[in-house]
């Protein structure tokens, strides 16, 4: 084969790409998956839905999350029409953030933090769903969750959220700062942060008054900080430089570098916002209220 | 003389009880622990150092910016000959992950990336070069990071 010809198949081939990759998009898609990218990081869905320790294709599930009610494995997202959720309409998509439910269905587990999504604007959702739909599928199986009974029940889920789930979409609150109303949105709907940063109950849910309070006996065995401005027991004595410093880069004031699931958030999640979007949270963060909960030895 | 050999062997073997024991009780955790811990603080300190000069919230020094970079230079190069075989959790209070020695040339590897991220950073500051550090600089806290996340446990 002569070198022009070459040339010419290659941008023939191109040209194909192109047209069936826009006639692709045009039909199954109606969000704006740039936006996407970002909401996707924002809220960190690559942590629990990548196997990431072997090695897993993004979003392609398998990650485990040992909680006192069993093992939850993150089910596969990718595109696939069988193995993922390629079959999937906005309005099922929605739906799984907003109200915690299956298109058939059923509901969540809370392990899914549905709780915090549901604050998430209709038009995030959609576009999270375009960056989502853009990226590689996959045909791994999703594993199945590994609960006792009977909190494999579904249905008692029911109950659960009567108890525990506030349904969303976020509304601004016209009392605060647009940054705060901004960081609201960042740590509380995409974030998520409240999910592993408070204690839970018996039951699994977050006792209010003790939101971002810290959580002393995380899944996993570790101790997950207490991030209210309290001055003793929480991050009170942060600077704002040491807190955007942690989000941008992992490191804490004395000098370290944070690892474990915070590693991976930061590294996932907080190091791809915009400074803006730090501050905001910082400013978000700032104007809890203080709670004396003493989750580690040292701070 | 059957009752003095068993004897001797009665009493032999206590013997070995009684070193064994006390070879138990004074069996230390491997020094390697403790002089590894002690080497993080102190990059903990050169970052420290650092970060308020990349953040703007120090002045620029070239001259203690290189010194710091130089330490995590030479500690990365130090640390990893501080995980051999036998310094895991089971052997003393330490926060190193099995995984350490499971994955251990993926573990070294990122000493070698840190000691080349850092190497970077002395050869910046030695030219004075102020913008380049700063954008070289959180090279070096992802690999203190992407080390952390996998290998060391939580606190």
């Amino acid at each position: 084969m002569n070198g022009a010809r070459k040339v010419h198949l290659v941008r023939l081939a191109g040209v194909i790409m192109f047209v069936a990759g826009a006639a692709s998009s045009a039909s199954a898609q109606s969000g704006d998956a740039k936006r996407g990218e970002y909401l996707f990081a924002a809220g960190g869905c690559a942590g629990c839905h990548t196997d990431e320790k072997n090695g897993g294709q993004l979003i392609a599930g398998g990650r485990e999350l040992k909680t006192p009610f069993g093992s939850f494995f993150g089910p596969n997202i990718t595109a696939d029409p069988k193995f993922g959720i390629g079959s999937w309409t906005d309005a099922e998509f929605i739906r799984a953030l907003r109200e915690g439910r299956r298109p058939d269905g059923a509901h969540y587990f809370p392990v899914f933090p549905y709780t915090s999504f549901t604050w998430m604007t209709d038009r995030d959702m959609v576009d999270l769903k375009a960056f989502i739909f853009s990226l590689p599928k996959s045909e791994r199986p999703s594993r199945p969750h590994e609960i006792a009974f009977p909190f494999s029940l579904r249905f008692l889920q029911f109950g659960w959220k009567a108890l525990f789930f506030r349904e969303g979409p976020f509304q601004p609150d016209p009392a605060k700062s647009t940054q705060v109303n901004r960081g609201t949105y960042l740590v509380e709907a995409l974030g998520h942060c409240a999910e592993c940063h408070s204690p839970r109950n018996i039951l699994g849910g977050i006792p209010g008054s003790m939101r971002f309070a810290g959580d002393p006996k995380a899944p996993g065995g570790g101790k997950v900080p207490n991030i209210t401005p309290d001055r003793d027991t929480g991050i009170g004595k942060w600077s704002d430089g040491d807190i955007d410093e942690l989000l941008a880069s992992g490191m804490t004031p004395d000098g370290d570098s944070v690892g474990g699931e915070m590693g991976e958030v930061v590294r996932n999640s907080t190091s791809k916002l915009t400074p803006e979007d730090r501050k905001a949270m910082l400013a978000y963060l700032r104007q809890l209220v203080p709670v004396s909960h003493k989750v580690r030895g040292g701070s | 003389m059957k009752a003095i050999v068993r004897r001797a062997l009665f009493v032999a073997g206590m013997g070995l009880v009684v070193i064994g024991a006390s070879v138990g009780a004074n069996a230390q955790a491997p020094a390697e622990i403790a002089q590894r811990q002690e080497l993080m603080k102190a990059n903990g300190g050169a970052m420290r150092t650092l970060t308020p000069m990349v953040r703007g919230e120090a002045p620029w020094n070239a001259q203690a910016a290189g010194q710091a970079a130089a330490k995590l230079q030479e500690d990365a190069v130090r640390a990893k000959a501080l995980f051999p075989a036998g310094t895991g959790p089971d052997k003393g209070q330490t926060a190193a992950l099995p995984a350490i020695w499971e994955r251990k040339a993926e573990f070294d590897g990122m000493f070698d990336k840190q000691a080349q991220a850092a190497a970077n950073l002395v050869r910046l500051a030695s030219a004075n070069d102020e913008a380049g550090f700063k954008a070289a600089f959180p090279a070096v806290g992802q690999t203190c990071g992407g080390c952390h996340t996998p290998f060391r446990k939580p606190n």
